[in-house]
Order: C-alpha cells, then sequence, then structure tokens
C-alpha cells in the first residue's frame, strides 16, 4: 500500500495529476505481477486499494476543476513521435471529467463486489481489472488521437480475457463476439484516423490542433461514418446490440458493471469529442437517421427487455433502450439535450451498474439469475429489498433520483429538435417503468414460492459497502444535478459553438455546390430553428 | 413564517429519515409518535401559513420561498420554490389535516402489522411529495411531487406484496398514471418550447399575451389534463383505483378518496387561467367530468365490496369536480374537492372499522346488522353517507348544490342533467352499502360473529373528528354568502369564494363571469328542491330495497345487461387485459424473437460465412513449398500486369 502511494506521488511528481489518475491502476498491476499467487487475499486488498487510492487521487479533479472554464484542465503534453505529429497530450474537460470518475468511483466497488465470487486465477482476474480500469481512464483523458487509439484497443484485451476466462457457460461466444465487433469498428476508426491526419492537413494527431483545422465537407460524410459506426458498436446502438445481451450475460459481475457503466459511454463520448466537433456538416446530415435509430432502440429494447426470462438480459437490453436516449439528447445539439445526454451517461453507469452489482449479489446466493427462480425475496432480504427498489426508482427515471433529471433534459432537448422525437422517446418512459415494475414484482413480491429462496442471507457489510456509495450518488445527483450540470455547462457550449462554426465555414465555403447529403437533410433541421424561435 | 415554508414538506421528510432508516429499532410506539407527530407538526406550521396569509391584503396573498436552483441548463432553469398562495393555503389544511387524523388512526389500524416501520415511512414520504405538489412554483417541481405521490401510491396499494392480487394492483396504478404522467411531461416541454419557462406565474404572465383559442395553449391545457385523468383516475385512465382498495384501507382513505386523487382537480383549478384560455380544453375537462361522473357512479350501484362502492363513488365525485371545473366553477370543484376530502375520507375510515369488526371481510353480502354493535362506526359512517348524498345542512349539500346551480347557471344544461342523475344514484348506492352493511338481520359468518367488536378508540376518535367537519364545514365555507347568508338577508361571496377570489379573478374576467350571487328563492330554490328531492328519493328506494326488508339478496328491477354492464365495471378491465396483456405481450415477444433469429442471425449469418471462407483458405496453406512458389509467381504477374496496364493508359 505505502509502496503504491510513494509510485503515485513519484508519478505525481515525474508527469502530473492525469497521468498519475490514469497509470496508478497500471502500477497497481504491475506491483501485482510479482506478488505470490497463493495469498489471495493480499493480491485482493491490493488491487482495491490501488483502485480506491486511484478514486481519492482523482478527486481533486473534481473539488479543483474550474467550473468557469471551457477547454481542457489539468493539461499535460509532451512530444512523443514529433515527425508524426504524435504527442503524449492528457486532459479533461466537462465532457470527460465526470466519466474520469464514474471510472475511478465504481472500479474499487466491483473489484470489491468480486471478492467472494471470483475465486478461480484471482491473480490475473485483478491484473486484468486494473488494466481495464487504465484503459478506460485513457480514452477519457487522452487528447491526441492515437494515443487514444491505444487506449481504445489496450482496454479491449482485458474485457475480453474478463468475458473469456471467468465468465459463463457460453462465455467464448460472448468473448468473440464482443471482440470481433470492437475490432470492426476499431478499424474503421483507425482508417479514419488517417484520413484525418492526411486530408485536413494538419499533419498531427493532436485532437486540438484538428478541431482548429477544418475537415472538407465531401469527405465528412464517409470519415463521419467511419467513426459512428466503431461508436455505434460500442454504446451500442440497434442494430449494432447483439453482442451486448451476449457479453452481459456471460461476463462476471465486475466485468458487467464496468462494461455497462463505462465501456459503453466511450461509444456516446467519441459522438461528443469527435464526431460532432469534428464533422459537423456530416452528423447534421445524418441527424435524423441517427434520432431515428435511437428511437428504435429506445422502443424496441424496452419491448424486448420486458419478455427477457433473465434478469442480467433485461438489464442489457434496457441498456440499449438507455442508451438510446443518450443518443438522441446528443444529437438534439442543444443545451438540453446535450447536458441531459451526459448527465445520463453518468445515470446509467451508477443505476445500471448497481443493477448488475444487485444481480451479481442474487447470483452469488443462488446461481442463477432467471427471473422465475426469484419470488418473494423482500420477505427474506428486507435490506436488499430497499436497496433494489431504490435503484429500479433510479432506473425508471423517479423524479429526486438522478434517473429522472438526465431524463427530462434528454426529452425536453430532443422535443426542442423536433416534437415527433420527444413524444415518441417519451412513450419510452412507460415502457420502462412496465418492464423494471414487472421484473421487481416478480422478483421480489409474492410469497417465497421456491424453497431455495427461504434462507437467503441478506445483504452483508460488504456488499452494503458496495451498494451505498452508488445509493449516495443516486441521491446526490438527483437532488443537486447543478454540481454536475455546472461543470458541463461550458464545455458543451463551446461544443454547439465549435459544430454551429464548422458548418457556417463549410456553408461560406461551399455556397455554388453544397454536398448532396447536405441539401437532403436540410428539412430536419429546419424544424430546430422553428422550435427555437417560437419563443415570445 | 414565510422563510419557514419549507418547514411543511421538511417535517414529513424527518419522519421518512427516521421511521426509514432506523425504524427496525424503533418500538411501534416510537415509530406512531413519529410518523403521526411530523404530520401533526406539519399541520401546525400550515395554520401559521393561513394565519400569516389571512393578515395580508386580498390582493398580496401570496408567500414564496426559493430554496435552491435544481436544475439549470441553457435557458432552462428549474428552481425548488415553494408558492403558498389561498389555493395552495387551502389545500395545504386539507391534506396535513385530514392526513393527520389518518395517520392517527393508522396507529389502530396498521397494530401489530410486521411491516410497521414501512408502512409509516411510506405514508410520511407520501405527505410529504403531497405537500411539495401542493406547494411547488413551477411546473417541473410540481411534477416531482405528482410522481412522488404516484410512488407512494404504489408502494402502499402494494404493501401487502406477498398478495399477487397487491403487487398487481400496484403496478397496474402506476403503469397507468405513468401513461397520464406522459402526456403531463410533454405538457411541460411545450410550456418551456412556448414561453422559454416552466415558472407558473411567469407561464401566466406569458400567456395573458396571447389570444383566446391559441393552439398552443390548448395543446398544452389538454396534455396537462392527461396527466389530471390518470392521477384523478378519470376515463379511460381510470381501471387502476378499484384496484387500489387492495391496499390498507387508511391508505385508500388518504391517498385514494382525500388527497392524492384530487391532484388533477388542483392541477387544473392552479392552471384555470390558462383553461379560461383554452375553451376547448374546458369543454373537454367538462365532457370527461360528466361521462366518469355517470359512468362510474351505474358501476356503483352494484359493486358487493364495501371499498369498491366507495371506490367508484369517489371516481364518480371527482367526475363531479372536473364537470365543475369544465364550466368554470372553479371554487365551487375546489369546495367539493374539500368536503370530499372529509366525508370520504370518514366513509373510508369508517369501512376500514367495520372491515376490522368483521374480521377482515370485505363483501357486504356477508355483513348485516352491525348498527347496534359497532356504534360509533354506524353513526359517523350514517353521517358521512348523508353528507355525500346532499342532504342539507350537511357539507356535501352545498359544495354539490354549488356545482350544480353553477352549472345551470352558466348555461351548461347538460352538466346540470348529469349531475342531478349522478345525485340519484349516489344517494342510492351509498344507502345501499349502509343498509347492506348496518341495517337488517346479521348474515356474518357465524364463526365471526360473537367476535365483533368496536375498534379502539385511537380509530373512533378520528372517525367523530372526520365527522364533525362532515356536517358543518359546508355551512362554514358557504357562510355568509348563499344560501342561508340570502336568508338572513346577507349578500356577496361565500368565505372560500372570498377567499378564492384573488387566485381566480384574471380567470372570471377572461370567461366573462363571476362566481353568481345566490339565492334562496327564484330558481335557486327550485334547483335545491330538486337536488334536495332526488338525493331524497335515492335514499328512500335504497332504504326500501335494502334496509325494510333485507331478505335474500337478489338485484331486482334492473335489466339483466345493464347489470351486467355494471357488475362487469362495463368491460374496461377485459379490453386492457386484451390490449396490454394479450396483445403487448405478443409485440413484446414478436420484438424478441425479431432480436434474435433476424438482427442477431445476421450478425451469426456474417459470423458463419467469415469462418467458412475462412476455412476454405485455410485449405490454401498446404506446407508444400511448390505451391506457394506457384502462389507467388501468380501473384507477380497478376501485379505486374495491371502495373502495365494502368500504366500504359
Amino acid at each position: 500500500m505505502l509502496l503504491l502511494a510513494a509510485l503515485a506521488a513519484v508519478l505525481f511528481r515525474l508527469a502530473g495529476l492525469l497521468t498519475a489518475v490514469v497509470f496508478l491502476p497500471l502500477v497497481g498491476a504491475g506491483v501485482l505481477l510479482f506478488a505470490d499467487r497463493a495469498r489471495e487475499q493480499t493480491l485482493r486488498q491490493t488491487a482495491l486499494g490501488a483502485s480506491a487510492l486511484t478514486f481519492l487521487l482523482s478527486l481533486p479533479l473534481y473539488f479543483r476543476f474550474d467550473a468557469g472554464l471551457a477547454g481542457m484542465q489539468f493539461v499535460e503534453r509532451a512530444p512523443w513521435i514529433p515527425q508524426w505529429g504524435i504527442a503524449y497530450h492528457l486532459g479533461v474537460d466537462g465532457i470527460s471529467l465526470f466519466l474520469v470518475l464514474l471510472t475511478t468511483f465504481l472500479t474499487p466497488l466491483a473489484l470489491l463486489a468480486s471478492w467472494s465470487a471470483i475465486t478461480a486465477r484471482v491473480k490475473e482476474f485483478l491484473i486484468c481489472m486494473l488494466l481495464l480500469e487504465t484503459g478506460m481512464l485513457g480514452v477519457f483523458a487522452a487528447l491526441d488521437l492515437f494515443l487514444f487509439y491505444i487506449f481504445w484497443e489496450a482496454m479491449l484485451v482485458p474485457m475480453y480475457f474478463l468475458i473469456g476466462v471467468w465468465g459463463g457457460p457460453q462465455r467464448i461466444y460472448a468473448a468473440v463476439k464482443f471482440l470481433l465487433y470492437t475490432m470492426a469498428g476499431s478499424l474503421l476508426m483507425l482508417v479514419g484516423l488517417l484520413a484525418l491526419y492526411f486530408l485536413t492537413g494538419a499533419r498531427s494527431f493532436d485532437l486540438l490542433e484538428l478541431y482548429r483545422a477544418p475537415v472538407p465537407a465531401a469527405a465528412q460524410t464517409w470519415l463521419f461514418l467511419a467513426f459512428f459506426l466503431a461508436f455505434a458498436f460500442k454504446v451500442p446502438m440497434f442494430p449494432f446490440h447483439t453482442w451486448l445481451p451476449d457479453a452481459h450475460v456471460e461476463a462476471p459481475t465486475a466485468g458487467s458493471v464496468l462494461l455497462a457503466a463505462v465501456l459503453l459511454k466511450m461509444g456516446t463520448y467519441g459522438f461528443l469529442r469527435f464526431s460532432l466537433p469534428l464533422f459537423p456538416v456530416a452528423a447534421e446530415a445524418l441527424t435524423p437517421l441517427i434520432a431515428v435509430l435511437a428511437l428504435i432502440g429506445i422502443l424496441y429494447g424496452a419491448l424486448v427487455a420486458m419478455v427477457q426470462p433473465d434478469v442480467k438480459s433485461l438489464v442489457a437490453y434496457s441498456s440499449v433502450s438507455h442508451l438510446g436516449f443518450v443518443v438522441l439528447g446528443l444529437f438534439a445539439l442543444n443545451p438540453q439535450g446535450l447536458q441531459g445526454g451526459l448527465l445520463q451517461m453518468l445515470n446509467h453507469g451508477l443505476s445500471t451498474g448497481a443493477l448488475f452489482l444487485l444481480v451479481g449479489i442474487l447470483y452469488e446466493r443462488r446461481h442463477t439469475r432467471l427471473i422465475e427462480e426469484f419470488g418473494g425475496l423482500s420477505r427474506v432480504m428486507p435490506a436488499f429489498a430497499a436497496a433494489f427498489l431504490i435503484v429500479t426508482l433510479s432506473s425508471i427515471g423517479l423524479p429526486g433520483l438522478n434517473g429522472f433529471v438526465g431524463e427530462f433534459l434528454i426529452l425536453l432537448g430532443a422535443f426542442r429538435q423536433n416534437p415527433t422525437y420527444g413524444v415518441l422517446a417519451a412513450l419510452g418512459v412507460i415502457l420502462s417503468a412496465i418492464y423494471m415494475l414487472w421484473m421487481s414484482q416478480r422478483v421480489m413480491f409474492g410469497e417465497v414460492t421456491n424453497p431455495a429462496n427461504r434462507a437467503l442471507p441478506d445483504l452483508t457489510g460488504r456488499e452494503w459497502a458496495v451498494l451505498l456509495p452508488i445509493i449516495l450518488a443516486i441521491f446526490w445527483l438527483g437532488l443537486y444535478p447543478q454540481a454536475v450540470l455546472r461543470r458541463i455547462e461550458p464545455s458543451v457550449a463551446r461544443l454547439i459553438q465549435q459544430v454551429e462554426e464548422g458548418r457556417a465555414r463549410a456553408a461560406a465555403l461551399e455556397p455554388q455546390t453544397p454536398p448532396r447529403l447536405v441539401s437532403e437533410a436540410d428539412a430536419g433541421p429546419k424544424l430546430v430553428t422553428g422550435a427555437q424561435d417560437r419563443r415570445p | 413564517m414565510h422563510e419557514l415554508i419549507w418547514l411543511v414538506p421538511a417535517l414529513p421528510l424527518l419522519g421518512v429519515l427516521i421511521n426509514g432508516l432506523l425504524g427496525s429499532r424503533l418500538s411501534p410506539r416510537a415509530i406512531s409518535v413519529v410518523g403521526c407527530g411530523v404530520v401533526g407538526l406539519a399541520a401546525l406550521a400550515a395554520l401559521g401559513l393561513f394565519a400569516e396569509l389571512t393578515a395580508l391584503p386580498p390582493h398580496t396573498r401570496v408567500l414564496r420561498q426559493v430554496l435552491y436552483t435544481w436544475i439549470a441548463s441553457g435557458n432552462f432553469r428549474a428552481e425548488v420554490a415553494l408558492l403558498v398562495d389561498p389555493l395552495s393555503a387551502v389545500m395545504l389544511l386539507v391534506v396535513t389535516g385530514v392526513g393527520f387524523l389518518i395517520h392517527v388512526y393508522s396507529v389502530g389500524y396498521m397494530h401489530g402489522d410486521r411491516g410497521y416501520a414501512r408502512y409509516f415511512t411510506y405514508l410520511n414520504l407520501f405527505t410529504f411529495s403531497m405537500l411539495v405538489l401542493v406547494l411547488a412554483d413551477n411546473f417541473l417541481l410540481l411534477y416531482v411531487g405528482w410522481e412522488g405521490v404516484g410512488l407512494c401510491s404504489y408502494l402502499l396499494i402494494g404493501f401487502w406484496y406477498e398478495r399477487d392480487s397487491a403487487a398487481n394492483a400496484g403496478k397496474k396504478a402506476f403503469i397507468t398514471t405513468r401513461i397520464g404522467d406522459v402526456g403531463f411531461a410533454v405538457g411541460i416541454f411545450l410550456v418551456f418550447a412556448t414561453f422559454g419557462t416552466v415558472n407558473i406565474r411567469e407561464v401566466f404572465d406569458a400567456a395573458g399575451r396571447l389570444p383566446v383559442g391559441d393552439a398552443a395553449l390548448t395543446a398544452i391545457t389538454l396534455l396537462l389534463f392527461l396527466g389530471a385523468v390518470g392521477k384523478s383516475a378519470q376515463l379511460p385512465l381510470h381501471v387502476w383505483l378499484p384496484d387500489a382498495m387492495e391496499g390498507p384501507t387508511p391508505v385508500s382513505a388518504l391517498i385514494h378518496a382525500a388527497t392524492m386523487v384530487t391532484a388533477g382537480v388542483y392541477l387544473v383549478a392552479r392552471l384555470s387561467l390558462l383553461y379560461a384560455l383554452a375553451p376547448v380544453s374546458l369543454a373537454v375537462v367538462a365532457a370527461v367530468g360528466g361521462i366518469t361522473a355517470v359512468f362510474a357512479a351505474s358501476i356503483g350501484l352494484t359493486q358487493n365490496d364495501i371499498k369498491r362502492v366507495l371506490a367508484y363513488s369517489t371516481l364518480s365525485q371527482l367526475g363531479y369536480m372536473f364537470a365543475a371545473l369544465g364550466v368554470g366553477a372553479w371554487t365551487a370543484a375546489i369546495f367539493h374537492l374539500m368536503t370530499h376530502g372529509f366525508f370520504k375520507g370518514l366513509l373510508f375510515l369508517g369501512s376500514g372499522s367495520v372491515i376490522h369488526a368483521v374480521h377482515e371481510e370485505q363483501d357486504m353480502r356477508k355483513m348485516g346488522g352491525l348498527a347496534k354493535k359497532i356504534p360509533h362506526t354506524y353513526w359517523t359512517m350514517l353521517i358521512g353517507a348523508v353528507a355525500i348524498a346532499g342532504i342539507p345542512p350537511l357539507a356535501g349539500f352545498f359544495s354539490k348544490d354549488e356545482i350544480l346551480g353553477e352549472a345551470y347557471k352558466l348555461g351548461f344544461l347538460w352538466v346540470w342533467a348529469i349531475g342531478v342523475v349522478v345525485a340519484i344514484m349516489t344517494a342510492f348506492y351509498m344507502f345501499r352499502l349502509i343498509g347492506l352493511t348496518f341495517w337488517g338481520e346479521s348474515r356474518v359468518d357465524t364463526a365471526v360473529e360473537p367476535r365483533i367488536h368496536e375498534s379502539p378508540r385511537v380509530m373512533t376518535v378520528p372517525l367523530w373528528l372526520l365527522a364533525i367537519p362532515s356536517i358543518v364545514l359546508g355551512l362554514f365555507l358557504a357562510w355568509p354568502g348563499p344560501p342561508l347568508g340570502s336568508l338572513f338577508g346577507m349578500e356577496g361571496p361565500g368565505l372560500l369564494a372570498g377567499w378564492l377570489e384573488p387566485v381566480y379573478e384574471h380567470g372570471f374576467e377572461l370567461l366573462g363571469h363571476h362566481e353568481a350571487e345566490f339565492a334562496i328563492f327564484g330558481i335557486d330554490g327550485v334547483l335545491i328542491l330538486i337536488s334536495v328531492a332526488v338525493a331524497l328519493g335515492g335514499m328512500l328506494a335504497a332504504w326500501r330495497l335494502f334496509g325494510v326488508e333485507i331478505g335474500p339478496l337478489q338485484r331486482r328491477g334492473a335489466p339483466a345487461q345493464v347489470n351486467r354492464a355494471s357488475l362487469n365495471k362495463w368491460w374496461f378491465d377485459d379490453l386492457n387485459h386484451l390490449v396490454f396483456i394479450v396483445i403487448g405481450g405478443r409485440v413484446a415477444a414478436f420484438a424478441w424473437w425479431f432480436d434474435a433469429k433476424v438482427v442477431d442471425g445476421i450478425v451469426n449469418g456474417i459470423g458463419a460465412v467469415t469462418r467458412r471462407s475462412g476455412g476454405g483458405l485455410a485449405r490454401v496453406q498446404t506446407g508444400h513449398v511448390q505451391n506457394y512458389a506457384l502462389g507467388i509467381a501468380v501473384g507477380l504477374i497478376v501485379m505486374a500486369g495491371s502495373y502495365l496496364m494502368i500504366a500504359g493508359r
């Protein structure tokens, strides 16, 4: 522990806070590498210590973050491969800050949750988890596209092993499906990155420089699509979502938690960080298509969730539905939609992460996740029931809890963009109440009919320690969302400005021959401005 | 005192925290003291606010407290801000006053239940949410309270979650009302898109500049009314309320009679200015209310479960209130909301006492002759029944009569006619209930018969405390104006009308009428005579059928078809079952099939094709150097050839 703290201090002195946060888990993994695999308890404590220390170290990012600034903060920059315009460049703004915090917050909880669930290859499991954490943090903090790509790929490998080694009976199928999907996306993105490097003339992989170098409007559509697919696979958006239920059902609890809470957000984060600011013209042109896919995801995901026999696949499909909300909000491209979308990324991370933790608690006791195996658990496990209720309510967007604020802002933003989107998405709110309440009724209510459930122990102290922080966060974000909204507002405003400038520039450059796709989509966005101007 | 508005909702919230977090460690006594105490204190705080309001000149009777900015995004802004004006003040008194008595009654009713702490936690949470709803100064905070009471309703209906019927009823209530709530939410979006704010008073200011009948306003008011239809269980979203009787009876009294279900009425009254600007919406409100009033009363005539009769009666009375709102008789609607809160709360608590006495039996066919055995319950319920039937001088007479009179005089003859029909039915089914329960010979199970007992003091005292306002509240609130005032030569509006005047005056100006002057003679006298006559007629008919000769219980008179329709609740539940469970289930099952076979099928198909082509290509790797050399040679030739072709052009 002391060793870890010392190493963290060294990182901090040598580079900076952000580097220390990103690489401390890696250091922890390195320490574990040399530890004695027989002393499992010590291994677990070390891994937990490393991730907890990472969380503590990341707290100053929140407290010292200047909410008045739109640009990057805690920036670290060092040349790496200068002849290719590649640099080691880290930084956070309002868009990435909370995703970094979500990651550092949930990883120790996920580790704590797998304390007794993982008994095979403990050492490798813990190393994978810590590697994954560094990968996730790097993705959110990297400001150089090359560096970003490395983290993006690096994170895949431990996740692949988490599913493939510690997963359920169908784990190989699920892991390969996950890997192939993501790899396909990564390759598309790699092509896109290279094209970006050459087409813009910036001759740099630095994101901030690329922001300043406009992508020719004609090239935007193809580049946008390359990035879009990579991110849409990850989100996942309909119809690319079928890897998710498999991956979730097979993954161990900790894997599911991080997969749902953080990995899925990389797709939506990619939309915000790359797709929208780099290819504003194409983004505008394709917004109707994306919105329709998001709407299908919301309603279709909810419908399919309704009839799932397995709690985990139910939650997985509910993620498809929830992430549909997020994408819809982001592509509304107004402050409410964007802020709501970002906030909902956190909310989904908390509530779905907690749902997977709760399912994991049941699985550890009963070794099944089939809804029909349960019933009447409120009687047997009252504390579990209370936690389950709160998380369920958070997931269905009850006001006062976190989910509501994000959902409301998204719907408001979508409504302002196009009332039809807003109304259709609002129907998803009814469906989410149906599938969640029906599931929780079948699991928690009624008489205990299955004798195997009669003597289930209630939450243990360790399980409380895992759930309580999340429940507190659920209340905190529901009652005082300004803590987040205030910090993300300037960055979101800047993003909107970037997109508008990009469009204006494209329009000024090519007034006589507008690209075909842009003119086709003009009908959609016109509605947007119409709705916005309607205020007296 | 206005810096202390927050105290009113905060006190019940404190109860939630104490009983919710420590409940398992507290004694039942401590739980009761906390649970009831916080609501009692909130009632006192509400009285304090009320007193402060009365001290102000009528047109400045507004207290506002901003606690903090809840959500700010772009130009959207929602604060946690509380507002007390004459309208919210009367609601505060009803919610905390009736609420307190029902909390106390619960101490006896829920005695010994294993979920005692949970019960009071939920009940306090409900009170908190309801107070937020009433005090909200913007649409979004109102929505918070709105959803909050819905949640508590869900939790309390399904309080005995081990019963499947209770768990189902809770879920049904939540989902049905959520359909309305989505309308409410979309209404809020449209409010913001139209006015750029969700603050109610700012919206009023901006709306005042729009022409009457503005399309956006009509849409907004209709969408918000959809929310009210869900929460106040009006047609066609009424189906959850009768099932909600699965909850403990005090819950039915508090949530499903006196307070939560009246939230829709409160909403429309609070936004009366917007409705005044949207005549189409007002007509819709009147129509939905009127139809629900008749429809529900017709079902109430034949139900045999004592609580279900009261549930349909509540639907019907809420319909009455909406009909009043729709014709512009806003004061009358709130008047009826208040009196109904007391006498219906009383009737529900009374039914709880009956159910207690006959050991959890709710079927009135297995009661009868209870009057002598549980006299407190009998007399208080009788008072409630006379009050709701509209016999002067009890409370229901005044409020109901004001609705009928206003409807008639404002030219809504059809609303008046419906009101009269409903009045007959109301008197009939209430006295059918009284007759089957208390009069005639006992049909109680012989095993239970000797153990029938009156409820403890902690339950009968609240009954009497609700019975008193059920007698005098109407007279008090109508004083010094009509109709008694005019007898004594006093003119001007009644107490309540005068009190609410500042809230409604702009709306009244828009509608071009004032609360009509009232007189005991002339047309008013005729109207009063008609309404009292029909009430007496209904009572007598019920007494004749179910009071005097109680013999074998056959339904007589009504044609078989109508009777069947009434007994089957006009087949609404069957329709819902078909649409939502059968068809909805098929759609969801089809979606899953589609996902597994088609969407994922394509993905797996691509995988299979890749694997097979990979397998095919693998055969090329023969391991023979000659084959590889051949491959290299062919490749070179192809490359060179293509180079030459391209370069040669």
